[in-house]
């Protein structure tokens, strides 16, 4: 597909301009964080960012998303359906590991056996340009060990990668192809695409925090009772932390909001970390303790992904490295699953 | 600080062996750079792994109370003449000690239920001051050299004084050192500067409503609802919290912002002669709420009212639990 050479200081200026056209979420500093949010009228993007402190899965799965609403009538229940509509979305300027996890994402929301729908419209409705990390932002990212590269176009629809004196813009589905109007009209060069593999490769070799994330399936597979759970989760606050700011957590609640005779059914997120995920109503909690909710969490992205999906379910960005308050590493985790005989 | 690690590690090692606690929560290096972390240790082989510096920064009480209460709830089924005691070490600066006072105080657990060592504390490091001080260039490498910060950043090599970075309730601490404790390893540190620990609430509370109510919801704005800040506070040990009920339901779980308004008003009067100031709920908001603010003020309101500081002594009784007929009463009234 086509590929093209924009001037450095044009990112900010196509972005606005896009804006005219989409609604674009894009990485903003409010504050000490940077966070992506739509752009409000004249806002800056703030591209010089190393990743953004929350995930952005909330575009396609938001915190909070009303399923339906319904109200109590002398005639009985009437049950509206949510309009569930999309507006036409850019997402502009996302890491390879956040798009990556779009590929995730999609592989439990639009499957065969299932279709959600308000993940799917979202999703349809939505380009997402990548913005290609030609240094690893931070020493705690391990795509490498996941599947992943810091300069790749794993679930995007457009690449730009900072080549040196221009960014390579590279349309990588149709869906990105369609936004080529806005990149000018310099096509690329074969010493740009030699230039851009030379960067990709510099950049895959400084990723220095690397993890037996592949190799730690086999084991999880029939040590289901180690003793080795019992001695991880002590620390744990069950804050959910790691889970909120994880790109490719999905787990949700669905729950029902009523004032007077309106009622509104709403989904927001969960996390197998709370004690009360999956409390049942009884009163009986299956998982009594956070060494089963650890366990979850581990055997969901590296055991039950892989057998239903075959793909590990982390992109190894490093979010819950670095957010979880009391420091329980999943590197360190699964480092010390590995070392089981 | 003076270096007390070895001190501590004997002291660990002896209280195991002799069998005077089961299990001592303690700090461990961290697995980032200029981090520590909260750790356990039963056997006497686990004890040389604990540490004691600036970077310390959790509230241990919390555990404290989560072992033993984990205990209990195992000893229900068991006969009760064949029920064990179990008894947790803690290593305890001044904030740790008065947030186990007002475990005692509240009937959590019985007094040789735990073990406490006593530690100084000079102040710990604020994650947030450190990365202002390093203009939020990446840590990729760095270590404590007495109380200098000697870092490799992104953006190249920095020293930094440790007082310079310390966190904001640290250095207006009143009680950095150990009001209860059974042994106390290291000598006492020098108090901080509690003469100006409530300067910043007076500014505040001369604001007008407007400027109070707009600063109050854009804090609560960036409030993901994790719930770290309740999940890391020692006073907040509620089998089941408010937030949590539905029968009925104080708050929704959703995004409504008054719903995040009501988990936090709640929250906050709920720590009223409860708070101790060890900064716990602040170290662990992902999302940097300035919860302290209005801590600070319930601490000053209590303080001016009802003349009592959270878990300052084993001996006076907590503000909610006394009553008299001298007490303030009329700001119930005349707010
Ligand atoms: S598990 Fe951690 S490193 Fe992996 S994708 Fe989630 S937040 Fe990122
Ligand atoms: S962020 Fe850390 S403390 Fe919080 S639930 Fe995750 S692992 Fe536990
Ligand atoms: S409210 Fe915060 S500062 Fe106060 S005791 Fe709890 S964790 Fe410590
Ligand atoms: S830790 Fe911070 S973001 Fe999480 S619930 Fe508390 S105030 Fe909100």
């Amino acid at each position: 597909m086509e590929k093209r050479l924009i001037k450095k200081n044009t990112l900010t200026g196509i972005a606005g301009k896009m804006a005219d056209e989409f609604k674009v979420w894009a990485p903003v500093k409010q504050e000490e964080n940077v966070i992506f949010s739509p752009l409000e009228k004249n806002e800056q993007p703030f591209f010089a960012y190393l990743n953004s402190k929350n995930a952005p899965k909330q575009i396609f799965f938001p915190h909070t998303e009303t399923l339906m609403k319904y109200t109590s009538t002398p005639k009985g229940m009437v049950f509206a359906a949510e309009e569930n509509k999309a507006d036409k979305t850019v997402l502009f300027g996302v890491r390879p590991c956040d798009a990556h996890s779009f590929a995730l994402l999609d592989m439990l929301f639009d499957q065969e056996k299932y279709k959600d729908q308000y993940y799917i419209n979202k999703r349809n409705n939505t380009t997402v340009i990548t913005l290609a990390c030609v240094e690893p932002p931070y020493a705690t990212c391990f795509c490498t060990s996941v599947d992943g590269e810091p300069v790749d176009d794993k679930g995007a629809d457009i690449l730009i990668t900072d080549i040196g004196d221009n960014y390579l813009v590279e349309f990588v589905t149709p869906k990105g192809e369609k936004l080529a109007n806005y990149f000018g009209e310099t096509k690329a060069d074969a010493a740009a695409e030699t230039k851009k593999k030379e960067i990709a490769e510099k950049a895959k070799q400084a990723i220095k925090s690397k993890i037996p994330a592949h190799e730690i399936k086999p084991i999880l597979d029939v040590n289901f009772e180690n003793p080795i759970w019992a001695t991880i989760h002590g620390k744990c606050l069950a804050c959910g932390t790691c889970t909120w700011m994880c790109p490719t957590c999905h787990c949700f609640d669905i729950s029902d909001e009523v004032k007077g005779n309106d009622g509104v059914r709403i989904r927001s997120w969960d996390s197998c970390m709370f004690p009360l995920f999956t409390k049942e109503t009884s009163g009986h909690n299956p998982r009594t303790s956070q060494k089963e909710r650890w366990r979850q969490r581990v055997m969901h992205k590296f055991k039950y992904y892989v057998d239903n999906f075959n793909a590990i379910a982390c992109v190894g960005c490093g979010r819950c490295v670095m957010s979880c308050p009391v420091n329980l590493d999943i590197r360190k985790v699964v480092e010390d699953i590995a070392k089981i005989k | 600080m003076e270096n007390i690690e070895s001190k501590l590690r004997e002291e660990a090692k002896r209280l195991l062996l002799e069998k005077r606690a089961d299990i001592i929560v303690g700090y461990e290096k961290g697995t980032l750079p200029l981090t520590a972390t909260p750790c356990f240790v039963s056997t006497e082989a686990e004890a040389d792994k604990l540490v004691y510096n600036e970077l310390c920064t959790q509230n241990l009480a919390k555990y404290v109370h989560d072992l033993i209460t984990a205990h209990k709830n195992s000893q229900k089924r068991v006969k009760p003449e064949d029920r064990k005691k179990k008894v947790i070490g803690v290593v305890a600066r001044g904030c740790t000690t008065r947030s186990l006072i007002i475990h005692l105080q509240e009937r959590q657990y019985e007094r040789d239920e735990v073990y406490i060592i006593g530690v100084p504390c000079e102040g710990y490091v604020d994650k947030k001051n450190l990365a202002k001080a390093l203009d939020s260039a990446e840590i990729i490498d760095g270590n404590l050299d007495g109380l200098q910060l000697k870092i490799k950043t992104a953006a190249g090599d920095k020293t930094i004084a440790v007082s310079d970075v310390i966190a904001p309730n640290c250095a207006v601490c009143r009680f950095n050192n150990p009001i209860i404790s059974d042994i106390m390893v290291g000598t006492p540190a020098p108090v901080k500067n509690p003469a100006t620990e409530y300067d910043k609430i007076s500014e505040f509370e001369k604001k007008d409503i407007a400027e109070r109510w707009d600063y109050f919801t854009k804090e609560m704005e960036k409030c993901i609802r994790c719930n770290a800040c309740r999940q890391a506070c020692p006073s907040c040990y509620c089998p089941t919290c408010f937030a949590e009920q539905s029968q009925p339901q104080w708050v929704g779980i959703g995004e409504d912002k008054s719903d995040t308004q009501v988990f936090q008003c709640m929250r906050l009067f709920h720590m009223v002669g409860r708070c101790v100031d060890c900064g716990s709920c602040i170290s662990v908001c992902p999302m940097g709420v300035d919860l302290r603010n209005y801590l600070k003020k319930i601490d000053k309101d209590c303080w001016e009212l009802f003349g009592t500081r959270a878990g300052s002594s084993m001996e006076e009784m907590p503000p909610l639990g006394k009553f008299s007929e001298q007490d303030k009463e009329d700001f119930i009234y005349n707010p």
